[in-house]
């Protein structure tokens, strides 16, 4: 390819003697290793997801060897699931917690908590990351197909949550349209029951918003940002006192039962966990357990005359492979929007802004010079999730502001450092020129010097591009639905996490290539047009 | 129509300039000579600001500035001279990114606000007068040296300037490109432009300019006619420095 950018003799010659290189589009060879790379990629998690579900060694007896047992589970759902003691914040506690010291006796092992992102416990799972999974999952059919589940070791039901003020004081209010025009605002714990249940019981004048915590949710709500949030009942009692402004929204509802879930050929282990279980419902410690946290229900009565009929394999399994995606297309085509949006707003965004501050603090008078240079090492130095959950939280912005102002303003600071590295590879003997014909700084800037700027800056540029596409996935912590996460929520909810795992990276590739080779057409493109080497 | 007034530059504790008086007339050719350091080019950029200075007076036609001007006073008053004033550099400084016409168009059009094609008009005669009509739309990187300089002059005319300054213009050339450079520059003498040449060329600056300033450690020590200079110099320096640059 870059062979024929420009055959002349010239300009061989001044690109060997240009100090300054600039990268060029990657060598051929370079390139079939990197798409070699893409498809070992790919096969690997193949391969990976094949094994899964499956495992050839008894996890029992290893357990019993090793003495310890791992469980996965999410600090960040919190209480009272499993959450940072506060008598000990670096210890983990909760029912969970306790409950699985407990079973940790049945087991012959010591109990070792696992910290996972919720959403993804599962696959931790089949990755033989951890040995079982216990945080307040649900059974469902489509888990129970991929995974082994105990009997239930909690009766849940879903509790909605509102603002004493505001216009919602029961589930049946979420049925009757919005005076305000819109759906109404449910804020849930992304992949969750309650994510189900408003999904399927939820008419139109509902609209879902993911959030990663139980907590999150409530935020929101207090803030305003949602009108409701549908919480598993434990969480909701176990927070309600630190949410005064929230208020319990009619009766309960829904229905389902939390399990532990093992790897599919682990039969012995699931064997053992449900005699732990069936011996702490017959000794009545589990409800003692459940009182010391509150969340003890009449419906956990269901628990002590368990015959395991509710757990049969009903429907038919769902669709896999082609047919699986073909369903859900349009969720992926959806958030690949999502995705699409978001950088390609941020980004033009991010490059004016960085720029702005790259030529202020190359030329603008002193204070003003300091005032950038601080604005570059504060974003360059706090995460940008932090910084989406301060403009989302803390500022409440609308979630696409907060999503499309956080990645502009993070990678401003990064675009202004490229650009001012740019602008000082130009010589100054080019500003003098300029200037001596009479031009004002801010047109010699202009028509000189940012041009020949701009085509040093066009390969790391490119890379910030890429990488921020990839960052606007962080955005889901802030309800914003792309492309990442709607793979997690997809390959959750239907167990396909072979088939949406494949698609998303097509998708993301099918994104970023476009990118890639625009960024080597306009480099070419200035190559062709001027100079190679800007110092010659 | 240039008239400089005990100028003074410091570089921290080192005295650039201690003191330059000049006055150059319409239609005069002045050649800076002097040993590298004495301030030659550091007195040629302060005329048209692109060095500042702490003492003195510059008159330019009817715009003057001094050390005491506020600065954005001096800047509007800067640009005004260095729309009536082109300057030629040491190291040409062409824009790479803009073709031999553009380089030449760049400053009618986007600074005097010349129609296109009137601006390309004059910069065709202009390209054609320093010889290089053939080469309108190569890129300044496949031009030689000699070439870009006249490029670089040419661009400067483009301004229709009352006045040029030369900065070394053939300093970084090689002697078969300075003759043509040299060679344009002796045209424009001839026609009548003011300009101010500093230069080692020795022979350029006998034959085309009317008076030889020589320049030693930051001030003018001798000025006279080339014949003055060259025939009969007042002081040993200046000897010294006219037989240096004879024998290179």
């Amino acid at each position: 390819m870059e062979e024929d950018a420009d055959p002349s003799d010239f300009s061989a010659k001044s690109r060997a003697q240009s100090s300054a290189p600039i990268p060029s589009a990657l060598h051929p060879t370079r390139r079939l290793l990197v798409r070699l790379g893409f498809w070992g990629l790919l096969a690997g998690l193949v391969f990976g997801s094949v094994s899964c579900g499956r495992s050839d060694k008894d996890t029992l007896a290893q357990i019993k060897q090793r003495g310890v047992v791992r469980y996965g589970s999410d600090k960040e759902g919190g209480g009272p699931y499993a959450f940072p003691d506060p008598d000990a914040p670096r210890n983990v506690t909760g029912f969970e917690v306790e409950l699985m010291r407990e079973l940790g006796r049945d087991l012959g092992a010591k109990p070792e908590f696992s910290q996972g992102q919720w959403d993804r416990l599962l696959q931790e799972l089949s990755a033989d990351q951890v040995d079982l999974v216990i945080n307040g999952y649900e059974w469902t059919e489509s888990r129970a197909r991929d995974y082994l589940a105990t009997r239930p070791y909690y009766v849940f039901q879903l509790q909605l949550l509102s603002r004493r003020d505001g216009p919602i004081h029961s589930w049946e209010d979420l049925k009757h349209p919005n005076p305000a025009g819109r759906p109404w605002t449910v804020g849930i714990l992304v992949s969750s029951a309650a994510d189900t249940f408003a999904t399927e019981q939820g008419g139109s004048s509902l609209q879902v918003v993911h959030f990663d915590g139980a907590t999150d949710a409530m935020t929101a709500v207090k803030n305003g940002q949602c009108d409701a949030t549908l919480q598993d009942l434990p969480a909701a009692l176990f927070y309600k006192d630190r949410y005064p402004a929230l208020e319990f929204a009619g009766k309960p509802v829904g229905h389902g039962y939390y399990v532990i879930f093992t790897r599919r050929g682990d039969g012995p282990l699931r064997d053992a966990l449900d005699r732990g279980i069936n011996r702490l419902i017959e000794s009545g410690s589990l409800r003692r357990l459940y009182e010391r946290y509150g969340i003890w229900t009449d419906a956990q009565n269901e628990l002590t005359d368990w015959t395991g009929a509710a757990f049969a394999l009903k429907g038919q399994s769902g669709p896999t492979g082609l047919a699986l995606l073909w369903r859900y297309r349009t969720s992926l085509f959806d958030a690949a929007r999502v995705t699409v949006i978001l950088s390609v707003v941020s980004m033009p965004l991010a490059m004016l802004i960085g720029l702005l501050i790259a030529l202020g603090r190359l030329y603008g008078p002193r204070p003003v010079q300091r005032v950038l240079a601080t604005y570059v090492e504060l974003l360059r130095g706090t995460p940008l999730m932090l910084q989406l959950y301060v403009l989302f939280y803390l500022l409440r912005l609308p979630p696409w502001v907060a999503g499309i102002g956080g990645l502009a303003i993070n990678y401003s600071a990064y675009e202004a450092e490229i650009y001012r590295a740019g602008l000082q590879a130009i010589p100054s003997g080019q500003m003098e020129a300029a200037l001596a014909l009479g031009m004002s700084r801010w047109l010699a800037l202009r028509r000189v010097i940012v041009p020949q700027a701009v085509r040093i800056v066009i390969p790391p540029v490119t890379n910030d591009f890429i990488a921020l596409f990839k960052d606007t996935s962080i955005c889901s912590v802030i309800t914003l639905v792309e492309l990442t996460k709607q793979y997690s929520i997809l390959a959750n909810s239907t167990g396909g996490v072979l088939e949406f795992a494949v698609a998303t990276a097509v998708l993301y590739m099918a994104m970023s290539l476009p990118l890639s080779w625009f960024s080597r057409w306009s480099e070419r493109r200035f190559e062709a047009m001027g100079s190679k080497g800007v110092l010659a | 129509m240039i008239e400089v007034c005990d100028l003074h530059k410091r570089h921290g504790n080192f005295d650039v300039l201690r003191g330059v008086n000049l006055t150059v007339k319409r239609g005069e050719v002045a050649a800076i000579i002097g040993p590298s350091g004495s301030g030659k080019s550091t007195f040629l950029r302060c005329l048209n600001g692109l060095e500042s200075f702490h003492q003195g007076q510059v008159s330019i036609q009817e715009l003057t500035f001094g050390a005491e001007t506020p600065l954005p006073i001096r800047a509007r008053i800067l640009r005004q001279v260095c729309q009536r004033v082109g300057m030629v550099f040491q190291s040409f400084n062409l824009f790479p990114h803009r073709s031999v016409l553009q380089n030449v168009t760049e400053g009618p059009i986007f600074v005097l606000g010349l129609a296109r094609d009137l601006a390309e008009e004059r910069a065709r005669k202009l390209l054609d007068q320093v010889g290089l009509a053939d080469k309108i739309h190569a890129m300044p990187r496949q031009l030689s040296g000699g070439q870009q300089q006249r490029v670089a002059i040419a661009r400067a005319l483009a301004m229709q300037p009352a006045a040029m300054l030369f900065d070394e213009p053939t300093s970084a050339l090689d002697p078969r490109m300075t003759g043509e450079v040299l060679a344009v520059m002796t045209d424009l003498a001839r026609n009548g432009l003011t300009m101010i040449v500093v230069t080692h060329a020795m022979r350029f600056a006998r034959q085309a300019s009317q008076t030889i300033h020589v320049f030693g450690e930051g001030r003018i020590i001798e000025s006279g006619t080339p014949e003055q200079i060259f025939e009969a110099p007042r002081l040993e320096a200046t000897r010294l420095l006219l037989n240096e640059a004879q024998a290179a």
